[in-house]
């Protein structure tokens, strides 16, 4: 069974100008302890998809279609007080972008993820503060510093706490958000190796969002290509990598740089991504893609399974087949 | 030599006070420096592209403004063309200025969003009374733009930042740069708040001019990847020094310094079968305030020993233009 199960979702956001329709008809099934990277650039979705998930999405947010199952429970239609009991940090758990500022800087860092412990589990303070120690030495952060405040705290620690606080609760499936965007290169590699030993660890199911192929290349085993509200193509790590079949996803990924290669002139996709208030017809992609053909501004292309666990949305498949 | 030479850095530094509190003051204790840019020599060839590469606070946005005598050194010289432009004076450095230019990182503050593009980019030509009527201003700016492909030009001279993509932003801050026609650019991360897919498109434009005018570059990044790919040499800092500085092949495949090693093995790649050594070093970067004693590295480094707490290294040459800081390295 798969822990996670999406269909069809569609979350827009309703603004003066009209929906933007920011996840548009996403599908995405996830295998338990696979760690999925979720690559996009900015605007894509990406962070859309994984509030929705959460239940999370800000007041102008709504889910407008579609079923999100986590082990076979559709948790949109629970209603909001059985969610944040049972599921919201619980069973599923969120590092947030930007560790900076989703700390509450006038509170203990041990006080906040202790609080998250006693709203969740009927537990004294006392306990819930020695979990946080745990955590704290899980995520290799000396408990002692459980007292600090938290501007006595290093960016590459604070990025720490907040891990530290997602899995407060041992939830199974945990979503990080760009966990590692504002560190500096070596921290960044600290942080994601912290992340990558604690999935392993303790057999998290992980989604990773990231406008950075190289961090997934790195530590995920599949990856999902985003692009204007649709995914659109999803494969094993090795397989995005050595045989994409998305015009976006190549361009992608020869937009990318590798330190290891030699120097290279690095090639740009031409345009820019569309407003999601007016997408294109058809297929999204259509107006920047190098390949484009007729079917592809009037019809949106359909999933194409290419292999096993390799999907791609793009007419180009289907014409050949 | 010196004429050949684009740009010479000479024992540069900057240092800023920390401000004290009332009874500091009073007890007249030691003002304390955060040395940002500490005792730092560099020469970058006429058309080269140097790459300053660090992590955040080693001091590479300070070493930039400091060399465009946007901040003041504390100490050291700078030549350009020959001239040593730290001794010149207002009316000469305002005259130098339209020869070196900056591009900052972030689009969404250095231009000004009450401005059109016009006068965003018209300014820089009146300010140095390069146009002599509007018509050639309007003409200089019509070209700026088609020359960062922001065409056609006569759909975006009206329009304000906030109707521009931060890649069209970026490439205004870079037209107006241009439109002074520099010998000499500072590209503090130019592109490092864009999205990926549009990145090499803003460097080429801002690249494109090069070949043409030879223009000199330093490239201040974070990001060793982009780095490769884009400079000729570089040189990477830590609290305020240079630890090591040689060609971008040489620091990329031959990296002598242990702390430029340990940046280079914490570069994700994107390649999943690249099985990298995993052995990553621990802390972060030190406040600048009161730098260890010796080798500012030395509490994080694996080969530390006695020396490397006592003195501190030299930068000197190991190989043909190959410079490190590192008693280990000899």
């Amino acid at each position: 069974m798969k822990i996670l199960d999406i269909q069809n979702l569609k979350t827009y956001y309703s603004t003066f100008k009209g929906d933007v329709m920011a996840v548009d008809d996403v599908r995405l099934q996830m295998d338990r302890g696979e760690a999925l990277g979720l690559v996009g650039e900015s605007g894509c979705g990406k962070t859309t998809l994984a509030l929705a998930i959460m239940r999370l999405l800000p007041w102008n947010g709504r889910i407008v279609e579609g079923k999100i199952k986590l082990d076979d429970v559709d948790i949109i239609s629970l209603d909001e007080k059985t969610f944040d009991k049972d599921y919201r940090w619980k069973k599923m758990s969120y590092i947030f972008q930007g560790a900076m500022n989703a700390l509450n800087p006038v509170f203990k860092v041990g006080d906040q993820i202790a609080e998250a412990i006693t709203i969740h589990e009927d537990v004294e303070k006392k306990e819930a503060l020695e979990r946080a120690r745990e955590l704290f030495e899980l995520v290799g952060i000396d408990p002692e510093r459980v007292i600090s405040y938290p501007h006595e705290l290093s960016g590459g620690m604070k990025q720490r706490a907040m891990i530290a606080m997602a899995l407060a609760c041992n939830p199974d499936f945990i979503i990080a958000d760009e966990p590692t965007t504002a560190l500096d290169v070596i921290v960044q590699a600290q942080t994601l190796k912290v992340i990558n030993d604690l999935q392993k660890k303790l057999g998290l199911t992980m989604i990773l969002i990231t406008h950075d192929l190289s961090v997934v290349a790195q530590t995920c085993t599949t990856c999902a290509i985003m692009y204007a509200g649709n995914i659109v193509e999803y494969a094993d790590i090795e397989t995005i990598f050595k045989d994409p079949v998305h015009p976006y996803t190549q361009a992608l990924i020869s937009a990318f740089p590798s330190i290891k290669e030699d120097r290279r002139e690095l090639k740009s996709i031409a345009g820019v991504p569309p407003n999601l208030l007016d997408p294109p017809t058809g297929c999204r992609f259509n107006p920047r893609c190098p390949n484009r053909m007729d079917v592809c501004t009037k019809e949106k292309p359909e999933y194409t399974e290419l292999s096993d666990n390799h999907l791609a949305s793009c007419h180009l498949l289907t014409k050949e087949a | 030599m010196n004429g050949e030479a684009g740009l010479k850095v000479v024992n540069l530094r900057k240092w800023f006070p920390v401000r004290k509190g009332i009874v500091s003051t009073l007890l007249s204790r030691k003002t304390e420096y955060v040395r940002a840019v500490d005792d730092v020599s560099f020469d970058v060839k006429k058309g080269e592209i140097f790459g300053l590469a660090g992590e955040s606070g080693c001091g590479k946005t300070t070493t930039g403004k400091t060399i465009l005598r946007l901040l003041e050194p504390t100490s050291g010289e700078v030549y350009f063309e020959g001239r040593n432009i730290t001794s010149l004076n207002k009316l000469e450095m305002k005259k130098m200025r339209r020869k070196m230019q900056i591009v900052y990182q972030d689009p969404y503050q250095s231009i000004n969003p009450r401005m059109t593009v016009f006068e965003i980019i018209s300014e820089p030509i009146s300010i140095h009374k390069l146009a002599d009527s509007l018509a050639e201003t309007e003409e200089i700016v019509y070209k700026s733009l088609e020359d960062v492909e922001l065409v056609p030009a006569e759909d975006f001279v009206n329009r304000f930042p906030h109707e521009l993509s931060g890649g069209q932003r970026q490439r205004v801050a870079i037209a107006r740069t241009m439109v002074l026609q520099p010998s000499f650019i500072i590209a503090d991360e130019p592109i490092s708040m864009l999205d990926v897919s549009i990145r090499a498109g803003i460097m080429k434009v801002m690249l494109k001019t090069k070949e043409a005018q030879g223009i000199t570059y330093i490239f201040i990044t974070h990001d060793l990847a982009y780095a490769r790919h884009i400079c000729h040499r570089g040189a990477i800092m830590y609290l305020g020094k240079i630890v090591e500085m040689a060609s971008m092949d040489n620091l990329v495949k031959n990296p002598i310094h242990p702390y430029t090693n340990a940046l280079m093995m914490a570069v994700p790649v994107p390649d999943p079968t690249y099985e990298k050594a995993r052995a990553v070093i621990s802390g972060e970067v030190p406040t600048p305030i009161n730098p260890p004693p010796g080798c500012r590295f030395n509490p994080r480094c694996s080969k530390a020993s006695e020396i490397c707490r006592r003195e501190e290294p030299e930068l000197l040459e190991m190989e043909n233009g190959h410079f490190v800081a590192c008693h280990h390295a000899i």
